[in-house]
């Protein structure tokens, strides 16, 4: 070996080094590499909600010790999990548990429904599937004095809306929707769910446009973690139905509630027919103004079978 | 405290109690009206109106058994109205030396029967004006409850603050709705003035006005068990002044009016020479001491002024007489609740006591005042402006004690139709504003709301389909348009039947209603092809 090699051979191992040792130093970021912005997980129920959080670093990653945790499922209508009108129960349970894991000081379910609350909260199956762990844990809120005036700031139309004042003292907010149809907004997704933490539902369809102030609403209740349900599928007659119900046995999570709602839209059939997420308009609108991404194309999406 | 006061108590509790269980258990025992089945007045004069006999009436035929035996008891130791007066008496009365005593003041009490009776004879129920029960327990139900809810609600938005703090999440996110009840101010009148006629005399209402009592009192001219006075008695004069009743003579304390006591037993207790017992009879010193004050002409001619006033009534432009169909007027909001009978049927059994209205959870049974004219009064219709009509629940007729609304199984109920909606198009965002909306789309149970897509309208739009709508009213509620909703029930279509299954019924008419279609896995329910090929919501679709 001359002079010349060991120069070169030196060099080399820098070259090689540097990816090691910025890996050592900067792990966080190099792991971040390997996060998915899509985790698609096939399986039963509460088995594939853990796996798709975990794909995405876990809870720990959403939840830090005592947060307090918010946790929107659909639970607005008094059907059965096989309906696919309302949020699988044992979805929601695995969310709940996991944030205990976590350790959250509080964990609440929250939903502001449209049919009568206890009828719900009963015959979604998510108050009883929630009451192992805390029995006070999932409410219905329509109390107006259980909300608070709120502005949005990057608002386009809606300036400002009545937030439960749970949601608006709470860490992290979860999105958990059911994958379902939706007559007025084409889907009803994370983004969509976030209706029903607020009061006034009614003005969004009157005096503003209803995807615009969707978008509105969605800037200011941002879901830190969207986890849709798509273990079965309302593909037609939604947001109630009853319609054609899907058995995808599917989990979507993501830390952008854009992408998991444009997957959702991309990956199941609506209508007997597929869409782009750009035909839906408030998720084209929040990919517009910047809340998140649709263009899955580009995103990175961990797919897996249990 | 003596037997009479703690049996009162304990029946104004129990009464009370019942109540209570009406309005918040969604299970409700067969016996929980059985304090309106016990008046007299009104089960006599609901069975005789609407030419029906049925074992629900015991109890209160059980009263009118025992009235001959043992005078008005049901006045003195059951009666909520008279424990409720007689605590009202102590809170707004006076005290008496001489009571105002005027004999034709108590003959209002069989003019009032005689005139209900006279209406019922002819088919027409007035009872809600005066029966007891029915009045009372509007009184609890409609006035008081949301009253001292109202309060509760009030006073928990004092204490949230401090649960929130704490973390007390049931009381921190604790919600108590106010029912809210039309005709409050009939109910609050009526009372006001009964309250402040103790300053006549105490249970002015009990002696003078209320026909069941009048009931009674035709029947206890003379009960085997009554008031006796032994020679013992100085005619002191105690006992007439303590009467609540001006049951005794003011001339001589040893006549009694039998007619008018309720065998309290307060003259008794008070008389100094333990002169007064009661018992089975022993003397007739009261032979001739209850005369009435008017003749029974007079009677009679009240008789006969009660059915022309039901006919005069009957003959109204809002009167369901007859056959329905062409001629006869209705008003539009006129949405009675599932299972009602047919309309004059409802009318004569209702008694307007407001079970269903106290007891409905979503509040939209409410009292009307004069939209189904003087017959209607107080009648409960929905108000799917104020809340939808759950298809899941049918409190309305567990509560109702005299069979005006049918007891319905869980089938039955959901078919038993209450209206139809319309949409007004002018109104609808969608429709008229091209917004998109479809929110009577999105609440519909029945999946009654069908969208189409327009010529020249961007957003789908709702139409109705009318075979399945069950006039629930989801849509009229939850209608984004303020005021008045572009989307309407009315009682078109309704399905009022007197005996018989609805779903028989509305299969015979063609109708499609259901809230839990079956459920093919994979397959389209029912006939969708107004969506075929269609996709509401997206864009650029077909």
């Amino acid at each position: 070996m001359n002079r010349r090699e060991f120069l070169r051979f030196q060099t080399m191992g820098l070259l090689w080094m540097i990816p090691g040792v910025s890996g050592l130093l900067f792990s966080k970021k190099a792991f971040s590499e390997l996060v998915p912005d899509v985790a698609v997980v096939k399986g039963s129920a509460a088995a594939a909600t853990r796996a798709a959080v975990e794909l995405l670093g876990g809870m720990k990653e959403f939840v830090k010790p005592g947060n307090r945790v918010i946790i929107k499922p659909n639970m607005s209508f008094p059907t059965p999990p096989e309906r696919a009108s309302n949020t699988h129960p044992d979805v929601v349970r695995e969310l709940a548990t996991m944030c205990k894991e976590a350790q959250a000081s509080k964990t609440l379910v929250l939903d502001n429904t449209l049919s009568a609350k206890e009828l719900c909260l009963e015959t979604s199956g998510i108050r009883q599937a929630c009451e192992a762990i805390d029995s006070k844990m999932v409410f219905a809120l329509s109390d107006d004095s259980l909300y608070r005036t709120t502005e949005i700031p990057r608002y386009r139309s809606m300036r400002e809306t009545e937030i439960m004042k749970e949601v608006l003292k709470s860490d992290v907010l979860i999105a958990a929707p059911v994958a379902k149809s939706h007559s007025s907004t084409g889907v009803s997704l994370s983004m969509k769910g976030m209706m029903g933490l607020i009061y006034n539902r009614g003005i969004m369809h009157r005096r503003y446009d209803l995807n615009t102030s969707i978008v509105d609403l969605c800037t200011i209740l941002k879901a830190d973690l969207a986890v849709i349900d798509g273990t079965r599928v309302l593909s037609t007659n939604g947001p109630r139905g009853p319609g054609k119900v899907l058995r995808e046995n599917t989990v979507i999570a993501s830390k952008d509630m854009v992408a998991a709602d444009a997957y959702a839209v991309s990956i199941f059939e609506w209508y007997g027919k597929k869409f782009k997420p750009s035909q839906v308009s408030h998720i084209r609108e929040a990919h517009e103004r910047g809340l998140g991404r649709m263009d899955i194309d580009n995103l990175k999406v961990q797919s897996i079978v249990l | 405290m003596n037997f009479r006061r703690a049996s009162q108590i304990a029946n104004l509790v129990l009464f009370l109690l019942l109540l209570a269980k009406a309005i918040y258990s969604s299970n409700v025992p067969a016996a929980i009206d059985i304090y309106l089945r016990l008046d007299p007045g009104l089960i006599a004069l609901t069975a005789i109106g609407g030419r029906m006999l049925d074992i629900a009436f015991i109890p209160a035929l059980l009263v009118l058994a025992i009235t001959p035996f043992a005078g008005r008891v049901f006045c003195g130791y059951l009666c909520p109205m008279g424990t409720t007066l007689d605590y009202s008496d102590k809170l707004f009365g006076r005290s008496f030396e001489k009571q105002f005593e005027d004999k034709r003041f108590r003959s209002i009490k069989y003019l009032s029967l005689f005139f209900l009776f006279g209406a019922s004879i002819v088919g027409v129920s007035w009872v809600f004006f005066a029966a007891p029960l029915s009045l009372i327990t509007r009184f609890y139900g409609l006035f008081l409850h949301p009253l001292l809810v109202f309060i509760a609600d009030e006073s928990l938005g004092h204490i949230r603050p401090m649960a929130e703090w704490l973390d007390v999440y049931s009381i921190a996110l604790m919600q108590i709705p106010t029912p809210r009840f039309a005709t409050q101010m009939f109910i609050i009148a009526f009372f006001g003035a009964l309250f402040t006629l103790a300053r006549v005399s105490p249970r002015f209402w009990c002696r003078n006005i209320c026909p069941s009592g009048g009931l009674m009192a035709l029947l206890s001219k003379k009960p085997f068990v009554r008031r006796y006075v032994s020679e013992d008695c100085t005619e002191c004069g105690r006992c007439v002044a303590a009467c609540p009743m001006g049951a005794i003579s003011e001339e001589s304390p040893l006549v009694t009016h039998h007619r008018e006591c309720i065998t309290c037993h307060t003259c008794a207790k008070i008389c100094p020479e333990r002169a007064v017992s009661f018992g089975w009879a022993k003397t007739d010193y009261d032979a001739g001491a209850t005369e009435l004050a008017y003749s029974r002409r007079q009677f009679v001619i009240t008789g006969l002024i009660g059915t022309g006033t039901a006919i005069t009534c009957l003959t109204g432009l809002s009167s369901p007489y007859g056959k329905p169909g062409p001629g006869q007027v209705t008003a539009p909001g006129l949405i009675r609740p599932p299972g009602a009978l047919p309309e004059m049927d409802f009318l004569v059994r209702c008694v307007r006591c407001g079970e269903c209205m106290a007891a409905c959870p979503t509040n939209t049974l409410q009292p009307i005042w004069l939209k189904a004219g003087i017959l209607g009064m107080f009648s409960p219709v929905l108000t799917p402006r104020r809340r939808y009509c759950s298809p899941e629940c049918h409190k309305c007729g567990d509560v109702c004690p005299t069979g005006a609304i049918r007891i319905l199984s869980a089938n039955e109920r959901i078919w038993a139709k209450t209206g139809t909606a319309m949409i007004f198009r002018r109104k609808c965002l969608a429709w008229e504003y091209q917004k998109s909306c479809m929110v009577c789309d999105e609440v519909c149970p029945f999946k009654a709301v069908a969208f189409t897509k327009e010529p020249g309208n961007p957003v789908p739009v709702p139409r109705v389909r009318e075979e399945k709508c069950a006039g629930c009213g989801y849509c009229e509620h939850f209608c984004p348009a303020q005021n008045q909703s572009a989307i309407v029930v009315t009682p078109m279509g309704a399905l009022r039947i007197f005996e018989g299954s609805f779903v028989a019924e509305g299969k015979r008419q063609g109708l499609k209603l259901a809230i839990t279609p079956e459920l093919k896995e994979g397959a389209l329910l029912g006939e969708d092809d107004l969506t075929k090929g269609y996709a509401p919501g997206f864009e650029n679709s077909k």
